[in-house]
């Protein structure tokens, strides 16, 4: 049942609605799986057809780039000793190399991705503008500069992860109660969380330039975000925050998908709207601060994930899933482009998604608008 | 009415002059403090005819010329800012935020790794960049009407300004060598800088000072709309084409000198609007005394808050920047220019 994303509980009732043949109750809609439920009298569950295609496209998209992932590098490894090495038989040395260098980057590069992505298109949903990604509204700002602050040393000794999450939550808490005047909705919105981001962003270069050389090296990966390093525990945490926010985001799919809609709609449909998008916003916040403290701000991956999702998505449902895949195949790949590229330099990750997501932001902003949020 | 008019200008004048005054005074504190250990009255007592050769050193090699950069940078990003919120009809429009600051970074970053070294090159190459930078988000603006929309025009420009930053930053990831040579000019401070830069770069200040004294008039009848303006016998493409170049010029100056600085051109057209309201040549006028006063008090908190180090000037602007973004976000109505 792992590819029931989008899939929705039709009680029996809801089969006779305009858009459906009237001839058989029974049959599923164009485009729909029906399971269960063989002679109608119980619960039947709908599956979009392209939703399961999607992601399983997307899921096998990433199990291919996880097999380039781990081959490729400043040693290049055979994909066949890669898959045996996976399962401990081998060379020594390659097994090490996959085993303990690239498989755990790997997964950190996942979780990221995923939780990224996961967080952008809440946020997006949330504030019905897919400019709204934690990235742009300056989440991650505020995330890094908490964080950086419990690297270099300042104020109260926290792990980065918790520092990481009060951060992400103040910046939310401001750019929200900024923006309070002017509605969720809009562009205004955004340029307050800009503003807040530049504050917090100005606020991290501060502490960088306070202390010495090394320790500012050592916080230096926090500012462009890479996946170079990454701390064990908080890798683990965002793990376990990542499975529990996809359930939980899983669960609020439905009204995720309503609250599409105009404030009045989704009312009228039974969604508590305020409840609803209190927890989306928290969901948001705590995904994106334990990703960066992990990866530091790789924002980007937040608008481009959730894009890629949608555009191969029908507009029926917000495919919570499919952005989490290719939130993390985008993260896959580009650290793959940022290890390989140059190598034996490494570029951070954080660099290579900005350089493909600035674009990609542009155009966004020139293309015509549309409703579709 | 006319009555009106003759006060707005007396308050005007009185302004002025109450700002120059300030200048001078922030001018002269930025000549007694630092972050050095030459405290302001053996500064006073140098001054006096004491024989102190550190003090002398220290205020006539490093501050004075420190103070006179921060003049014209001050001077260059307050009235581009200005003349720019002006020909995009924009009250958010900035250079640091359009991505013409992040378009000289860039440019001088990629003519380091050419081969080019940082002292000969560099102004030449940060003008053609800034004015690269502006013309591509105003060509932006243009394409289907984003610049239409003023918050849109901030989003795209801070999208291009995030994309050309990214690409420095990879630049410098390449070459190890210019990385060294430009990582303290692209954190954008006034410190360190020397007076050879600014005696590059006056001639281009000066040419579009006069371009701005000829251009104000017809840009103040741009205001009342193009076809207006054309009534008038004006030429609003041509109008606006000098315009940006004078942007551009200014910009790619104050880049080339001291690093890339955001949000002062953004502040101070805000500050001067508040004061003296829409009329460009008066906010022009304000402008020219608020930006270096800006600039300076920024610089001087910067030698102290964390003395006996420095902070780069460009977190100070951000800091103190960014509210003002939002604070014209925030206002029910964003006034259009």
């Amino acid at each position: 049942m792992l590819k029931q994303d989008n899939a929705s509980l039709a009680p029996k009732k809801a089969m006779f609605n305009g858009a459906m043949p009237a001839a058989s109750p029974l049959r599923a809609p164009d485009g729909y799986w029906r399971l269960g439920d063989r002679d109608g009298t119980g619960l039947s569950l709908l599956i979009e057809k392209r939703s399961v295609g999607v992601n399983m496209l997307l899921a096998v998209a990433l199990l291919l780039a996880s097999v380039a992932y781990l081959s490729l590098g400043t040693t290049a490894l055979d994909p066949r000793a890669v898959i045996q090495a996976l399962a401990g038989q081998g060379d020594m040395m390659t097994v090490f190399m996959v085993q303990e260098l690239r498989l755990p980057r790997l997964v950190a590069g996942c979780l990221t991705g995923g939780a990224f992505a996961l967080a952008g298109i809440l946020m997006q949903t949330l504030a019905r503008n897919r400019l709204a990604t934690p990235g742009i509204i300056g989440i991650d700002n505020g995330a890094t500069a908490f964080a950086v602050a419990s690297v270099v040393g300042m104020g109260v000794s926290l792990a980065p992860s918790a520092m990481a999450l009060t951060g992400a939550v103040t910046a939310a808490v401001l750019t929200f109660g900024l923006a309070t005047g002017s509605g969720t909705q809009g562009y205004r919105f955004i340029i307050a969380g800009i503003g807040v981001g530049a504050v917090f962003g100005a606020v991290t270069q501060l502490m960088l330039a306070r202390v010495g050389i090394d320790t500012a090296n050592a916080a230096y990966p926090w500012t462009v975000g890479s996946l170079n390093a990454r701390s064990g525990g908080s890798v683990q945490l965002l793990g376990i925050g990542l499975a529990v926010g996809f359930v939980l985001a899983f669960g609020l799919a439905r009204s995720l998908t309503i609250l599409r809609f105009s404030e009045a709609t989704a009312r009228g449909l039974g969604v508590s709207v305020n409840a609803r998008r209190f927890q989306i916003l928290m969901l948001s916040v705590v995904l994106t601060a334990l990703a960066v403290a992990v990866a530091g701000p790789v924002g980007m991956v937040g608008l481009i994930g959730p894009e890629i999702a949608r555009a191969l998505s029908t507009p029926r449902h917000v495919p919570v899933l499919a952005a989490t895949l290719s939130g993390a195949l985008v993260m896959v790949l580009a650290d793959l482009l940022g290890r390989t590229m140059m190598a034996p330099i490494e570029l951070p990750v954080g660099i290579i998604t900005a350089i493909v997501g600035g674009p990609w932001l542009l155009w966004i902003l020139m293309r015509p608008q549309r409703s579709r949020p | 009415m006319k009555a009106l008019t003759l006060t707005r200008r007396v308050d005007t004048r009185t302004l002025i002059v109450s700002l120059l005054t300030a200048l001078v005074a922030v001018s002269v504190v930025s000549l007694l403090i630092g972050a050095g250990s030459v405290s302001p009255s053996r500064v006073v007592a140098m001054l006096l005819g004491a024989d102190d050769a550190d003090a002398r050193f220290v205020v006539w090699e490093l501050r004075a010329p420190r103070t006179l950069i921060g003049l014209a940078v001050g001077m260059a990003l307050g009235v581009s800012g200005a003349l720019l919120q002006a020909v995009t009809r924009n009250p958010l429009a900035e250079p640091g935020l359009l991505g013409v600051s992040a378009g000289a970074a860039f440019a001088v970053a990629l003519a380091l790794v050419l081969g080019a070294s940082a002292a000969t090159l560099r102004i030449p190459v940060a003008q053609m960049g800034a004015l690269a930078g502006c013309l591509c988000v105003l060509g932006v603006a243009r394409w289907r009407g984003v610049g239409n929309d003023p918050v849109r025009l901030v989003l795209a420009g801070a999208a291009f300004s995030a994309l050309l930053g990214a690409l420095t930053s990879l630049i410098l990831f390449f070459d190890q060598r210019s990385a060294d040579e430009i990582r303290f000019w692209v954190i954008g401070s006034l410190a360190g800088r020397r007076l050879d830069d600014l005696l590059a770069v006056l001639p281009t200040i000066v040419v579009s000072g006069v371009l701005i004294a000829l251009l104000a008039r017809p840009l103040a009848a741009l205001a009342l709309g193009e076809r207006m303006a054309s009534g008038l016998g004006h030429h609003p493409r041509l109008i606006r084409a000098l315009i940006i170049l004078c942007v551009a010029l200014l910009v790619g100056a104050a880049t080339a000198i001291a690093g890339p600085i955001a949000f002062v051109g953004l502040v101070v057209p805000f500050v001067a609007r508040a004061f003296v309201g829409p009329d460009i040549r008066r906010t022009l006028w304000v402008s020219l005394p608020t930006g270096p006063l800006i600039v300076l008090v920024a610089d001087i908190v910067s030698r102290v808050v964390v003395a006996p180090s420095e902070l780069p000037l460009g977190v100070l602007t951000a800091l103190f920047g960014a509210p003002v973004l939002v604070a014209v976000v925030r206002a029910r109505r964003l006034p259009m220019l």
